[in-house]
């Protein structure tokens, strides 16, 4: 349904010329993220510079009963960032502002549309990070980074962006402005800034991070092993882990993922090794020297065919090269892939390698995989080719039953992409009725109206509607009720 | 839904079994609850159990206290209604634990003593120490959000919570969270069960992340010329690359009940690593105190006990602080004199987690009108920064007359009044004791 004139109307009041795109051709550049399966333009986005526009913004909708959809820089992987009902898009893009970096009490200010890295860039001279580092980090937003409450390689030891906010101003679905927490650490009351990281927008628009920084390790050490069997680097993994070492990373690469780096741009793994595990330790440098030692000898003692250290940042990043080209390498052995973002426990690791070379071989789809050893947090890449319908079916039916497996593990649906549009219908596999009937409740007291990112998140099921009511527990005998 | 027909003994009775429930004069003085004795205790051995209480109680218009160990029932406005205690204490299983995956879930009622005998053999630990740790319950902890030193490096439960079960007032069970260590998959409905005081849910079991326990440890303390001196201290140490998994501030009353004297003021640090890291550590951390024209003194491993104790006493007014790091200096001036012009020259014990300004103040009078003045004058102090000031513990009477949590924003409050409305809007959870008279 188109927006009404008035409401155009307003919205131009507000936003100005440049604040508000209406046009078929600007509107299409946000008719999806990055999981592009999933499209669905906005009926017009707005560009609000500054908070009071926000405010406004969602107060007409809701009067309107128009829906608002949040959007940082759009390299989400759910179709979170997308309008499958039309309404008005709001990009955060031009809040982008560091409002205040405070290193005494080590934390920072900033606009949701201010870009990850940027705010790394803007503290390291004098020492100092900001730990969540999703791949896309060099372009992700920070509010959506709070929207998805994204993770990363780093991660597994430093915690996912929910670990590191430490207040949100938030516009909720009724239009108005609430800070949550702040710089100081105990408030008394309800959690409700911890609730809000990763609500992907469903509760509001969030206008503005406190965010803690840490302090740069003393030491960094990357190695990288080698193995001619991902079951003996799984166990390298399990053992790293039983020795008391947490790594800053622990990512591990498969045969086919390491074939299609070696045939890219070459980060030299060797041509007959069946997994790749890259491991990365920061901390003082006597512990790193430890850890690292201790690390290597556990992966010579699993059968590693190599362990190479890196001597400096220069080799560090070579190590580094084919895990962050992977998604792109895979370009080379099939024109695309569905990604998956499941997660088993890290001890079930050689057993879901199993069951996704058997269901690989079930649908007739290769699978690549690229992921978070550390944290079970897997990243299968579902080769297709989009050409042949048959075949994106298979990679469908494929990328289903993965799913059930990592649940019947005792995994989750998603470790660190989110739920938006693409795995709200997953959440049933993981969440009773009651589960889900409690969250659709939670998220009503935020956007009593639900006008913030309909249809993400949540799935159409009976338990997220009106009028549901879970079961009431059946009492024995003699305990009327 | 009927009527009442049976006595609610009966049916307490019929759900928990007729020895798992005491009525009346049976009832054990040892749960009275700000002074009220409740009407029954029910000592539930199943989850299933707790959610029939529960949906009871929800029908027959009840009130509800949870109880694990029992460390926190002076926490909170002094409830205006008791009618059921629900001792938590036999579910204390460990229903899955999963070394390799650094993950346990166990129900409410285990201790955390009974945890770390579980985790000691596969040199792991749950990373939480607030005071009296040991004795304390999971999910006791949990609902109080309650924390120790060790906070600094591993968070509190907030982070270490993965995933929760809890029953609703009405009874319903539900679920939040995951097995896994990291999920994101739906809201995060485990962080909105920490520190809720058991006013949305009863927390009948919880899935943990661990740590591995470090190869060694070792406790400096550098002895500072006064608070300023201490913070300032603790501000160069955090711009270093010198990482501790303890750094808590000491006022002279807290050094000397760590049988520590000769200075106004001190900072406690613990570095735990690997055995030669601990060793560098220490040095880097021994050049900052010397560069600070003080030394950082080794003391022996039993510090950490006494510091507790010192946090922690039986008798008077706790106290938590919640200021920033770099206004540590000038809020415990402020605690310093106001509790002396309340109390007559009296000197409070003083500690806390100087990097997150999370300070911790005891003192022995008791007298609800002095109270309030120290609370209402440290309150005005921290506000400008975003402060708070909670009672930890108080006799009722104290609790009666000072709102323990104090003001919270109208927005944030507007929210907290729709959350408990949404969840128990019959108050049957606790009711009145948390924030705002929830």
């Amino acid at each position: 349904m188109p927006l009404s004139p008035g409401l155009v109307g307003e919205l131009q009041r507000i936003l100005g010329p440049e604040g508000l795109v209406l046009s078929y051709e600007g509107r299409l550049v946000y008719e999806c993220d990055m999981h592009t399966f999933y499209k669905g333009a906005p009926d017009a986005v707005a560009l609000p510079a500054t908070t009071e526009q926000v405010v406004a913004i969602v107060g007409l909708c809701r009067r309107a009963g128009v829906p608002v959809v949040p959007r940082g820089s759009g390299t989400g992987l759910i179709g979170g960032a997308m309008a499958p009902s039309g309404g008005v898009m709001v990009a955060l893009n031009r809040m982008n502002r560091i409002l205040e970096v405070d290193l005494p009490n080590r934390c920072a200010t900033v606009e949701p549309g201010l870009i990850n890295l940027a705010l790394t860039r803007a503290v390291e001279a004098r020492g100092w990070f900001f730990a969540p580092d999703p791949s896309s980090q060099m372009v992700s937003s920070i509010g959506g980074n709070v929207g998805t409450n994204a993770g990363g390689p780093h991660c597994l030891k430093y915690g996912i962006t929910t670990n590191h906010v430490l207040g949100l101003e938030l516009v909720t679905g009724t239009g108005e402005l609430v800070k949550l927490g702040g710089k100081v650490a105990d408030r008394p009351g309800y959690d409700l800034t911890g609730v809000a990281v990763g609500s992907e927008g469903t509760f509001g628009l969030v206008t503005a991070v406190t965010v803690r920084l840490l302090h740069a390790a003393e030491a960094v050490k990357t190695l990288l092993a080698s193995f001619t069997d991902i079951e003996d680097a799984s166990e390298a993994v399990s053992a790293i882990i039983a020795a008391g070492i947490i790594p800053a990373a622990l990512e591990m690469l498969d045969e086919l993922m390491i074939r299609a780096i070696n045939e890219g741009t070459g980060a030299g793994y060797p041509k007959d090794a069946a997994a790749v595990l890259l491991i990365e330790l920061d901390g003082p440098a006597a512990e790193v020297d430890a850890q690292g030692e201790r690390c290597a000898r556990i992966c010579w003692e699993r059968g590693a065919l190599e362990v190479r250290v890196a001597r400096d940042a220069t080799e560090r990043a070579l190590l580094w090269k084919g895990r962050k080209e992977a998604a792109g390498a895979v370009g080379r052995l099939a024109p695309t892939y569905l990604l998956q973002d499941a997660v088993v426990p890290r001890s079930k690791l050689p057993a879901i390698m199993r069951e996704l070379r058997a269901i690989g071989a079930r649908h007739g789809v290769q699978i690549a995989n690229v992921f978070h050893a550390g944290d079970g947090n897997l990243h299968p890449l579902i080769l297709y080719d989009d050409r042949n319908p048959a075949e994106l079916e298979r990679a469908k039916a494929a990328n289903e039953e993965l799913l059930h497996a990592c649940i019947a593990m005792g995994g989750t649906v998603t470790g660190e992409h989110g739920v938006g549009l693409d795995k709200a219908k997953n959440l049933p596999l993981q969440y009773a009725d009651a589960d889900l009937n409690f969250m659709y409740r939670l998220r009503r007291i935020f956007d009593p109206d639900r006008i913030m990112n309909p249809g993400k998140l949540l799935p159409a099921h009976p338990a997220c509607g009106e009028g549901f009511r879970p079961p009431r527990p059946r009492l024995p005998e003699g305990a009327w009720i | 839904m009927g009527a009442v027909t049976g006595s609610v003994g009966g049916a307490l009775a019929a759900i928990a079994g007729r020895p798992r429930v005491e009525e009346g004069a049976e009832v054990h003085a040892g749960f009275t609850i700000d002074g009220l004795l409740p009407r029954w205790v029910v000592r539930p051995a199943t989850l299933e159990q707790v959610s029939g209480v529960l949906a009871l109680a929800w029908d027959a218009g009840l009130a509800v206290v949870p109880h694990g160990s029992g460390a926190a029932q002076e926490l909170g406005v002094p409830p205006a209604k008791v009618d059921v205690v629900l001792d938590l204490r036999d579910l204390d299983r460990v229903v899955e634990y999963n070394p390799d995956d650094l993950t346990i879930t166990v129900q409410a009622g285990v201790t955390l003593g009974t945890l770390e005998s579980w985790l000691a053999a596969r040199r792991q630990f749950l990373p939480l120490d607030p005071p009296g740790a040991r004795a304390r319950t999971l999910g006791g902890i949990a609902a109080t959000g309650a924390s120790g030193p060790l906070r600094l490096r591993y968070g509190t439960l907030r982070d270490l919570l993965l995933g929760v079960r809890f029953v609703q007032a009405d009874g319903v069970v539900t679920w939040g969270g995951a097995r896994v260590v990291k999920s994101v998959s739906g809201y995060d409905v485990p962080k909105l069960m920490v520190g809720a005081c058991g006013t949305l849910g009863v927390i009948g079991e919880l899935t943990l992340r661990l740590h591995p326990l470090p190869d060694a440890e070792q406790t400096w303390v550098v002895p500072c010329r006064d608070a300023g001196a201490a913070q300032d201290f603790v501000l160069r140490l955090l711009d270093s690359t010198v990482q501790p998994s303890r750094v808590e501030f000491l006022n002279a009353a807290a050094l000397a009940a760590c049988e520590i004297a000769g200075s106004a003021a001190a900072v406690a640090v613990s570095i735990g690593t690997a055995e030669a890291a601990v060793r560098a550590q220490g040095d880097a951390l021994g050049a900052l105190a010397r560069a600070a024209g003080s030394a950082a003194g080794l003391v022996a491993a039993g510090f950490w006990d006494r510091y507790d104790a010192a946090m922690a006493p039986e008798e008077g007014v706790r106290l938590g602080v919640g200021t920033l790091a770099s206004k540590v200096g000038e809020t415990v001036g402020e605690i310093e004199r106001a509790v002396a012009a309340s109390l007559a020259g009296a000197a409070p014990t003083l500690g806390g987690c100087a990097p997150l300004g999370s300070l911790r103040a005891s003192f022995p009078g008791t007298d609800p009108a002095r109270v309030k003045a120290i609370v209402e004058r440290l309150r005005a102090a921290v506000a400008p920064a975003g402060g708070s000031v909670t009672i930890q513990r108080a006799p009722r009477d104290v609790r009666r007359v000072v709102d323990p949590w104090g003001p919270v924003e109208p927005g944030p409050l507007a929210l907290m009044r729709a959350l408990k409305e949404e969840f128990d809007a019959r108050r049957v959870l606790n009711p009145g004791r948390f924030v705002g008279g929830l």
